[in-house]
């Protein structure tokens, strides 16, 4: 599972955290819906995480198009806004869990955070 | 829907909230700020411990998800000072009948292998966690 996170947002490393965590949990039901099998591989793999940076929203939606069409579990945060950012602020795209080749070959670019 | 889940539907008994008093229900991430995480890496972490607690309490607690999901999944991050801090809440936060989960580092990066990263409680109400989080600070 990759978690992408927007750079140009500059949040906090507790709003980070809590961002991505949101997005990790929502792939995970999500993929508990759709994909048993894959969940349960993932899971007894360590629940393999990494959390990469993007540079925009733009570039995140693109990348968020592409994973779908890949046939990806997707899932885009936005943010409540009660505190650092304002409402509906897209914060973080989750991909996965997935096989390792498929994402790899989407996000193969990015940097870690 | 499936034949099994439709009579499922039909005999189960009906699905009590025990979210009654409105009140907010939170999850609580703290984070072991002795070890001297990236930002990334922390947000790795508290991802795990997100979601294995989750698991957890879909097993053990399903209406408290429920209205955790429904009330948007409220999650808090803060700072404990070292693994013996984050131990010390975890034995009181049990204590308290509280979900716990413990997230140990596999060490491929950062720190050493085994350290423990991030405690995590809840899902549950505001005023079952506050004893136990009202002192920490945010990170």
């Amino acid at each position: 599972m990759v978690l992408i996170a927007r750079k140009d947002l500059k949040l906090s490393a507790g709003k980070l955290a809590v961002q991505c965590a949101h997005a990790a949990t929502s792939c995970v039901l999500a993929a508990s819906k759709s994909e048993k099998r894959l969940l349960e591989r993932w899971k007894n793999d360590n629940a393999r995480k990494i959390c990469l940076e993007i540079e925009d929203l733009s570039a995140l939606q693109r990348l968020a198009g592409q994973a779908q069409a890949a046939n990806l579990i997707t899932h885009i945060v936005k943010d409540a806004g009660h505190t650092e950012i304002p409402s509906g602020t897209v914060t973080v795209l989750g991909i996965g869990p997935g096989p390792r080749r498929s994402i790899d070959a989407l996000v193969q670019d990015l940097k870690p955070y | 829907m499936g034949l099994r889940s439709f009579i499922h539907s039909l005999t189960a008994p009906p699905f009590k909230h025990q979210n009654l008093t409105n009140e907010d229900v939170k999850m609580v991430l703290i984070v072991n700020s002795d070890l001297k995480m990236g930002k990334g890496k922390i947000a790795a972490q508290v991802g795990h411990a997100a979601v294995s607690l989750t698991l957890k309490c879909g097993k053990k607690a399903p209406g408290l998800l429920e209205s955790w999901l429904a009330s948007g999944q409220k999650k808090i991050c803060v700072k404990g000072e070292s693994a013996e801090h984050l131990l010390e809440l975890e034995t009181q936060a049990s204590s308290n009948g509280l979900l716990t989960t413990k997230i140990f580092d596999a060490g491929h990066t950062q720190i050493p292998s085994g350290s423990l990263t991030v405690l995590a409680l809840g899902p549950d109400l505001e005023s079952h966690l506050s004893d136990i989080t009202d002192d920490l600070k945010l990170l």
